[in-house]
């Protein structure tokens, strides 16, 4: 489904090449759980936004569905992202002046579908906090929010980007739980540092220095 | 399932104008004010050349022509009238003057006190439309006058007080001539006498005025004159001249004006530019999350310039609204008790007014521009932008 074609991914600082990735290749499959795993500066989130076309190789290529990322327009990437993809990212970025159900709401080009959304908030718990602001949330219940949006109209891709970093383990795990329900949907990419928030992922990629380490298919989780 | 309030469209440009009044308000308030500053200026600078108009209205009914140098040249000055007029002539009529003042805004002006016969009173008066006359018509040759509303207005005359009298210095005679008549009339008019002009006034000229038949052709019988007796020793009074040099004589003022307005617009763009500058840096976190999530940058910049056009339209317009109301009560309070002009509905102060919104649009819309240039969303995601 997707694919990263030694996939490079070069930063300029102060003159000096610094890869975030060197040559990564990895697939993942339709359904699948695939948790990227590092220490921190390894290259986990360059890889994630590279494999969900927030940004574009260096070198290398990125396939959805064998179409190229790179070859894409600016547009065409940002579209595909908003009809295809759902994003969490490690903050629980929602817009301050809109309630939670129209913060789920904006991730859908279009008249955004409502009833869905109260639904799927109403499974994440936050039924009851549909007109809230985000400020009037914990913050789990504002990642629990981004999880929602995430959801919306059933991606094919969901792209967590240590999703759980800023929550307590309880809420780290309860959030966690909700993005593996996708699986049957869709496939789940998921960037993280902490080993135990990957308990139910199909295969674990290892990256160090930006370089997976090892074989990919043989850090595959049995 | 229970009904759900929310947005049909949560990305709408007005939703965030709504629900960001605190920021919304600033906004549209400094473009109010600016509005409102441009327009009071200009309305009221435009209340003089229009006041002049108003004031002088009378002569555009009638072509004035007097003598230079040799008071006796007169009638023949009528008689080349006569004889060369490109028009028809209805009337020609013999007068004598005074002068007098009135109160603007801006001072005393000079006004003419027209010493006339009874009769040509009467066709004078209709001629500036009156219809009315409260009280009666001067007696010849008796110290009386009668003038119009405006001017009663705006010296505080009524029935029974002196017009002009030894004691007033501005409005000068030698006997205090008496209001007998108070004509109802937008027009300014003062009137009193031919008998009693040639009696008690200086200098003896007779003053020749002339009425085309038809009112529209007044005009062309006045450039007529102009024409006709340039060089001569006769000087023409008519109301397309004083049109002509009252808008000469304001050209330089209104180029100044251009230079304050000017300046005006280039501070409020400045400080609008710095406001909208800030506005959208405490928003990198909404513009980053939404093009990360796959809003195109194209959508983001067309709702952020949306959202600017909307706060300036908004903004002009609610300030055209109060500067009109605005004025309406400076002419209700301030103008109308003295009679001076003033245009509440001013379309040349409001044409005045569009550089301010335009240059903020522009500045809004570069802003927007160079901001979105190079925005990666990532950097925000990330929290490096933030």
């Amino acid at each position: 489904m997707i694919e990263a074609r030694d996939a490079s991914l070069v930063y300029s600082d102060h003159g000096r090449d610094v890869f975030a990735c060197r040559d990564v290749s990895v697939k993942i499959g339709d359904g699948e759980f695939v948790g990227i795993l590092g220490p921190s500066g390894s290259g986990k989130s360059s890889l994630l936004y590279l494999l969900s076309g927030l940004k574009t190789p260096t070198q290398g290529d990125i396939l959805y569905r064998e179409r190229s990322l790179p070859r894409m327009s600016d547009e065409e990437r940002s579209r595909l992202r908003l009809k295809e993809f759902g994003f969490v990212f490690q903050q629980a970025f929602l817009l301050g002046y809109l309630t939670v159900l129209e913060n789920v709401m904006v991730a859908f080009e279009g008249t955004p579908p409502r009833d869905e959304a109260v639904s799927l908030l109403e499974t994440l718990g936050l039924g009851d906090k549909l007109q809230r602001k985000p400020h009037e949330l914990s913050g789990g219940e504002r990642q629990r929010v981004c999880v929602a949006r995430s959801l919306l109209g059933g991606p094919s891709v969901i792209f967590a980007d240590e999703p759980t970093a800023a929550l307590d383990h309880k809420n780290g795990e309860a959030v966690v739980d909700l993005l593996n329900h996708h699986r049957g949907k869709g496939s789940l990419v998921m960037v993280t540092h902490d080993e135990t928030m990957l308990r139910e992922a199909d295969r674990i990629v290892r990256l160090v220095d930006g370089v997976v380490e090892g074989d990919v298919e043989a850090l595959t989780r049995s | 399932m229970k009904p759900v309030r929310a947005l049909r469209r949560p990305l709408a440009p007005y939703t965030y104008l709504l629900r960001n009044a605190a920021k919304t308000v600033p906004l549209v308030s400094v473009i109010v004010l600016a509005v409102l500053l441009i327009t009071g200026i200009v309305a009221l600078l435009n209340s003089i050349p229009l006041s002049i108009k108003t004031i002088y209205l009378y002569s555009r009914e009638s072509l004035g022509i007097t003598p230079r140098g040799d008071p006796n040249l007169t009638p023949e000055l009528i008689d080349q009238v006569r004889e060369g007029s490109p028009v028809p002539i209805e009337r020609v009529m013999t007068c004598r003057a005074s002068s007098g003042t009135v109160r603007s805004i801006v001072g005393k002006w000079p006004f003419v006190v027209l010493g006339l016969t009874q009769d040509d009173i009467r066709y004078y008066l209709r001629r500036q439309g009156v219809t009315q006359i409260e009280g009666r018509l001067p007696i010849a040759g008796a110290p009386e006058g009668i003038i119009s509303e405006p001017v009663a207005k705006n010296l505080g005359l009524q029935l029974g007080s002196a017009m002009v009298g030894p004691a007033n210095a501005d409005n000068y005679s030698p006997k205090p001539v008496k209001v007998v008549g108070i004509a109802h009339s937008d027009r300014w008019i003062m009137l009193d006498t031919i008998e009693y002009q040639r009696k008690n006034h200086f200098p003896p000229v007779d003053i020749a005025m002339v009425f085309a038949e038809n009112l529209h052709d007044q005009e062309l019988l006045d450039r007529w004159a102009e024409k006709h007796f340039k060089g001569q020793r006769a000087q023409v009074f008519a109301y397309h001249i004083l049109e002509k040099d009252t808008n000469e004589n304001f050209a330089t003022l209104y180029k100044i004006l251009n230079v304050v307005i000017g300046t005006l617009v280039l501070v409020i763009t400045l400080m609008m530019g710095l406001l909208i500058n800030i506005y959208q840096s405490q928003r990198l976190v909404e513009f980053g999350l939404l093009q990360a999530i796959g809003h195109t940058k194209r959508q983001l910049i067309q709702r952020v310039v949306s959202e600017s056009i909307m706060v300036v339209v908004l903004g002009w317009l609610l300030g055209i609204f109060i500067a009109y109301l605005l004025l309406l009560l400076v002419k209700a309070r301030l103008m109308e008790p003295n009679a001076w002009a003033l245009n509440a509905f001013d379309a040349k102060a409001f044409a005045y007014t569009l550089p301010a919104p335009l240059a903020i649009l522009g500045v809004a819309i570069l802003t927007v521009f160079l901001r979105f240039r190079k925005f990666d969303p990532v950097g925000v995601v990330e929290r490096r932008l933030v």
